[in-house]
């Protein structure tokens, strides 16, 4: 503690031997020698060698790129890691950079060091990435990208169109380009968490004799505690339920089927193509599982369609109380999934059998798990000109 | 020891005493808290940039 004393009282009087030229000249210099040399530091942890000094981003992200246009193409030029994911302007650097010490305590508790692990984490961390390029509508692809720099006519038409209007809103270049450098995350697998955190996940306790609605696509069963799956329930479907038993409950599904086949697929309402269960060809064979009412005849394709009702078991959860937090999510993903390319037409400007094929042909375009798409196509096809006929 | 003597000791020592207190600030305090105030600048612009949403660039 003495020499800290000491060290203030000398600081504190002026100087008696050194020059005011003297401390002016080091300080100056040494201003220049501290500056350079941060500066340099922070360039060399702005290259490719440090950024993959790393195991993880080695073995991964950079064996990916390699794949990629981005590495090697027409014009020679290769975009290097800090190109992309640091920000070029000096401000933004540092704060890169801060935000990036985080890293060090990944690499220091191997949360990535393996291939599991790492996939396990891709889509939080692309997530992460996404969400910076989404605050400056993808600066980082812009700083080499221009749209005033495109060669429209060498696009194809329907490049040329998502192209153009993209550029009148200077648009965010990920909003579309996603998984481009490195390999897309793998969205489809994980049952629609976002929905389920919407809409829960259904009543601990069924009352017999209530109608509740399907929050997931649910497998179906035979019994109430066999492994026997006897087909799936779609999702925001209405069933009945008719008992419960140890952890599953026995539901009455309605609708109407085409009357070819095994007749295994149930569909809503008589000619209206939307799905409300499929059953395997086991299940629409075996007696009693399916029963039949009266028969209708489809003008337009000639196709005779009976109604029916089946009784089977499904797992006593996932069944919600109400139809409409589904429809509400679906419209909220509608709207915001298919607006970041063009604008959505109205709900009801195709009808309930033409939607699912509308819908299949833009799905591949955006990144929706297979729940969320199937609630999506069935909100569109329940909202569809079909039902509300008011319009068109 | 005679008095100039003494006073001639004291001398080199304050001289000494300066040039440890110089070497000291420019050497090791100076840069360490220039590279806490970028370090923490830069946290602050990150925070803003979490919370805020969009920066101008």
């Amino acid at each position: 503690m003495k020499w800290l004393v000491t060290l203030w009282q000398t600081l504190n009087t002026p100087a008696k031997y050194l020059t005011l030229g003297s401390i002016s000249l080091t300080a100056f210099i040494m201003g220049i020698i501290f500056w350079g040399g941060f500066n340099t530091a922070i360039q060399a942890t702005n290259t490719e060698e440090f950024c993959i000094g790393c195991h993880s981003m080695e073995s991964k992200p950079y064996k990916e790129l390699q794949e990629t246009v981005h590495w090697s193409n027409h014009s020679g030029v290769r975009a290097t890691c800090p190109d992309c994911h640091v920000p070029h302007n000096w401000s933004r650097k540092i704060a890169r950079k801060m935000e990036a010490s985080s890293d060090v305590w990944g690499w220091f508790f191997n949360t990535v060091n393996t291939d599991e692990k790492y996939e396990d984490k891709r889509l939080e961390m692309a997530s992460r990435e996404w969400g910076r390029f989404d605050r400056d509508d993808s600066l980082a692809c812009k700083n080499c990208h221009n749209y005033d720099s495109m060669k429209w006519d060498e696009m194809s038409k329907l490049a040329q169109k998502q192209m153009k209007r993209a550029a009148e809103k200077d648009q965010s270049c990920v909003d579309c380009h996603k998984g481009i450098a490195h390999t897309l995350p793998d969205m489809g697998t994980a049952r629609a968490p976002e929905l389920i955190a919407e809409v829960g996940t259904g009543p601990s306790k069924f009352t017999n004799e209530q109608n509740y609605f399907s929050a997931l696509t649910k497998p179906l069963f035979f019994s109430s505690n066999g492994d026997v799956e006897a087909g799936t329930l779609n999702v925001a479907t209405k069933v009945k339920v008719l008992e419960t038993k140890d952890n599953r409950v026995k539901i009455a599904i309605e609708g109407w089927r085409k009357k070819m086949g095994a007749g295994r697929v149930i569909y809503y309402d008589f000619g209206i193509n939307m799905l409300t269960a499929q059953l395997s060809k086991d299940a629409a064979k075996t007696e009693g599982v399916i029963n039949a009412f009266e028969e209708k005849e489809d003008d337009m394709t000639g196709l005779k369609w009976q109604r029916v009702e089946s009784q089977l078991w499904t797992d006593a959860e996932y069944l919600i109380t109400e139809q409409q937090p589904l429809w509400d999510y679906a419209r909220d993903t509608f709207r915001s999934s298919c607006s970041v390319c063009h604008t959505q037409p109205d709900e009801a400007h195709f009808d309930a059998n033409t939607w699912p094929g509308m819908f299949q042909g833009m799905i591949a375009f955006v990144n929706m798990d297979q729940d969320t798409q199937a609630l999506v196509q069935k909100y569109l096809q329940q909202h569809s000109s079909t039902f509300v006929k008011e319009k068109h | 020891m005679t008095a100039k003597q003494v006073k001639k000791e004291e001398n080199k020592k304050s001289k000494f005493k300066e040039l440890r207190a110089l070497g000291f600030i420019i050497v090791v305090l100076f840069p360490v808290l220039s590279i806490f105030a970028i370090g923490g600048y830069g946290l602050i612009i990150w925070l803003i940039q979490a919370f805020g949403g969009v920066v101008a660039h």
